[in-house]
C-alpha cells in the first residue's frame, strides 16, 4: 500500500535561517516568485514558524495533520476535512473565520488571514513533489519521508551514537 | 427474532447525534444506524444559520452530509420524527403519530431550545424570534424585509450574531441587555472594552441595565417593546437571546435520571447501560473546577457525541469533560477566544493582562500560581489552542510560566519544557 510521506523536523540541524518560512509564503502566493509575492495584497504568509527555545534550540513548527485532528471535528462550518493523501485541509470557501480551529489546535499552527477572515494552515504543497519548505531547507533540518523510513534513520543514529560512546 | 447486527438509535440529528452516528460507523461497519430528527430539514451546520438570514449562504449549502468529517454514508435519517416516549425496559421509543421503534443502543442527543422568559408578555406575536433552527432563519429573513428596526433582548453571542445579520440587511438594531455589558458569560465588563468599541463602531445601539417587560403587537405582528423603566421602543422584530434549556420533556415517565439535563457517567452512559446522552442535553463536568455543567456549544457537542458513539459501538472511551466557558468567535471584526475561568473580579486568582490599542490578552492562574485556569484573548488570538491544552490537562506550568505571562509561548516550549 502507498504510505503517505510526512514532514519531519531535525531540530539539531536547524539554524533558524527561516528560508523555509520565505519559500512557504512564496509557494502560497499568486505569483509564485519572491518579487511578485512581496507586491501582493494581502501579503502571502508562511504556514510554518521557526521558533527559538532558550538557550540554543530552533524548532520549525507546523501542522502535524494529526491522526485524530481536533480541528476537523471542532470546525462549525464543515470547512476542514482530511483528503485521500491523509492531509488535513481547510476549504477557504467554506471557512467563516470563527477561529474555533485556532481555539482547539494544541500546536498553535493555524494562521489567520485577517483581511479575508479565513484561517490557513500547511497544505503540504499538493502541487509539488516535495513541500517548498523541505526543498528549500539548506541544512536538511526539514525532511519529507514516510514514518517508517524516518524512524529507521532515528534508530540507526541512536545506535551509532551508543556504539561510539562504548568505544571511548 | 435475534438480529445479526446491533440497532443503534439516535434521537436528535444535530452536532452530537450526527457526530455519534459517524463515530459508530467508524467502529462498526455493519450495525444499523437510525437518526431521528424533529426538524423538517436534513442535518445541517446550525452555527451557519445567521448566514441564511443574510442570504450569504443558501439553506441547501449548509448541510452536514459531505462536508467536513461527515460522509453521511450508511446512516439512515428520518426527519420530522418527534419522539414522545421512551421505554427502557422494552428498549423502544414512541414516535409521535407513528409506531414504536426498538433499539439495542440508544442515544439522547436532543439538544436544547431557547429559553423564553415566562414573565415576558406577548412573545407569541408574529415577528418574535429566538434564532435556533433553520426554519427560524428562513422566517427571520422574510420578516426582515418589512423590518426597519429590530430589538434584540440579551447580549450573548447568538444574539450578537443575529444582530449583525440584520445590520447587514440594512435593519436598524438595538440590543437591550440586563447585564452591564455584552457577552457577560464570556468576559467581565472591564475586559470587554475592545469588543464594545467595535460594536459601537459597527452601528449597533446598546442599552444596558434594562430588560423588556412586554412585546406590543397588532395584526401586522410586533410593533414595539416596552421596557422595565416604562419607556417604549417601536420595532417590527424582536429577537430573544436569553440562553437555552435542555430538551428533556420527552423523558417524563421514563426511568432516565435527570438533574436539569440527562445525567451520564464518564463514559456518556445514562443510568441504564444501553442508553447514552451527549451534547447540550447532557450534564457533563468541567475539568478545571470539577463542577457539573451543561454547555451549548457545537464543538463540545461534537466531541461528546463522538465519545458516546464509540461507547455505543463497544469501544469504551472516557469523555474528558469541557470548560463551562469556552468559545471562539469574531464580532464586528474583533476576534476573541474565551475559555476556563475568566471572571476574576474579587477573586484570589493570579491574573496577568497585556493590553494594547488593538489587543487584549488576559491569562488566569490558580491561586497558588501553579496552573493555568483560564484565558481571554481579544484581537490577537494566536496560539489559543496551546493554552486550552494546558488548562484542560491541568499541566504544571512553572517552567513555562514566564512565557505564558509574557505571551511568548509557542509549541517548542512544550518539547523542551
Amino acid at each position: 500500500m502507498h504510505e503517505p510521506k510526512e514532514i519531519f523536523v531535525n531540530t539539531s540541524r536547524c539554524t533558524a535561517c527561516k528560508t523555509c518560512e520565505i519559500s512557504c509564503a512564496v509557494a502560497h502566493s499568486r505569483s509564485g516568485n519572491l518579487y511578485g509575492a512581496l507586491q501582493e495584497k494581502p501579503t502571502p504568509k508562511p504556514r510554518l514558524y521557526v521558533e527559538w527555545v532558550s538557550p540554543d534550540v530552533n524548532v520549525p513548527i507546523l501542522c502535524r495533520h494529526c491522526e485524530d485532528a481536533p480541528c476537523v471535528h471542532a470546525c462549525i462550518s464543515g470547512a476542514i476535512s482530511r483528503n485521500k493523501e491523509s492531509v488535513v485541509t481547510t476549504d477557504s470557501d467554506k471557512c467563516i473565520g470563527c477561529w474555533t480551529c485556532v481555539m482547539v489546535c494544541p500546536y498553535g499552527v493555524i494562521g489567520r488571514h485577517l483581511e479575508t477572515h479565513k484561517s490557513y494552515r500547511c497544505d503540504r504543497c499538493p502541487d509539488r513533489e516535495t513541500p517548498a519548505c523541505v526543498s528549500s531547507c539548506p541544512t536538511k533540518a526539514l525532511v519529507y519521508r514516510t514514518v517508517k523510513s524516518f524512524s529507521k534513520d532515528v534508530r540507526k543514529e541512536a545506535a551509532s551514537k551508543m556504539i561510539a560512546g562504548e568505544g571511548e | 427474532m435475534k438480529r445479526d447486527y446491533p440497532d443503534y438509535l439516535i434521537i436528535g440529528g444535530s452536532a452530537a447525534g450526527m457526530a455519534a452516528a459517524q463515530a459508530i460507523r467508524e467502529k462498526d461497519t455493519k450495525g444499523i444506524i437510525t437518526v431521528l430528527s424533529e426538524e423538517p430539514d436534513m442535518p445541517y451546520f446550525r452555527p451557519l444559520i445567521p448566514y441564511v438570514v443574510t442570504g450569504k449562504k443558501k439553506a441547501e449549502s449548509i448541510g452536514l452530509s459531505g462536508n467536513g468529517p461527515y460522509t453521511g454514508a450508511g446512516i439512515e435519517i428520518h426527519t420530522g420524527a418527534r419522539v414522545d416516549s421512551v421505554d427502557t425496559s422494552r428498549k423502544s421509543v414512541g414516535i409521535s403519530g407513528k409506531d414504536q421503534l426498538s433499539y439495542d443502543k440508544l442515544l439522547f442527543a436532543t439538544g436544547s431550545s431557547p429559553y423564553i422568559p415566562p414573565e415576558l408578555e406577548g412573545t407569541d406575536a408574529c415577528g418574535v424570534f429566538a434564532l435556533r433552527k433553520l426554519s427560524d432563519a428562513r422566517a427571520m429573513a422574510q420578516r426582515a424585509e418589512s423590518t426597519r428596526h429590530a430589538v434584540m433582548l440579551g447580549g450573548g453571542l447568538l444574539n450578537l450574531k443575529a444582530a449583525f445579520a440584520l445590520l447587514e440587511l440594512g435593519v436598524k438594531v438595538t440590543l437591550v441587555i440586563y447585564s452591564p455589558e455584552v457577552l457577560s458569560q464570556l468576559m467581565e465588563p472591564e475586559d470587554a472594552g475592545l469588543i464594545r468599541n467595535a460594536l459601537d463602531k459597527a452601528g449597533l445601539k446598546i442599552i444596558t441595565g434594562r430588560s423588556a417587560k412586554s412585546i406590543i403587537s397588532d395584526k401586522s405582528g410586533v410593533t414595539g417593546v416596552s421596557l422595565d423603566d416604562g419607556s417604549e421602543m417601536p420595532c417590527q422584530m424582536v429577537c430573544i437571546g436569553k440562553g437555552v434549556r435542555p430538551n428533556i420533556n420527552f423523558l417524563s415517565g421514563s426511568k432516565i435520571a435527570i438533574d436539569k439535563g440527562i445525567v451520564v457517567d464518564r463514559y456518556t452512559t445514562c443510568n441504564n447501560p444501553h442508553t447514552f446522552a451527549a451534547g447540550d442535553v447532557a450534564v457533563t463536568f468541567d475539568p478545571v473546577t470539577g463542577d457539573r455543567i451543561m454547555t451549548a456549544l457545537w464543538t463540545n457537542a461534537v466531541e461528546m457525541g463522538r465519545c458516546a458513539g464509540y461507547n455505543m459501538a463497544g469501544a469504551k472511551t472516557a469523555y474528558s469533560g469541557t470548560f463551562g466557558i469556552m468559545n471562539a468567535s469574531q464580532v464586528a471584526d474583533e476576534p476573541f477566544v474565551s475559555m476556563g475561568i475568566v471572571h476574576t473580579k474579587d477573586s484570589a486568582y493570579e491574573v496577568h493582562v497585556r493590553a494594547t490599542r488593538s489587543n487584549y490578552r488576559k491569562v488566569v492562574f490558580s491561586r497558588d500560581g501553579e496552573r493555568l485556569v483560564g484565558v481571554l484573548f481579544i484581537g490577537d488570538i494566536t496560539g489559543a489552542g496551546m493554552y486550552r491544552y494546558l488548562i484542560r490537562e491541568n499541566k504544571q506550568i512553572s517552567k513555562i510560566k514566564s512565557h505564558i505571562v509574557d505571551q511568548t509561548l509557542h509549541y517548542g516550549h512544550f518539547l523542551k519544557g
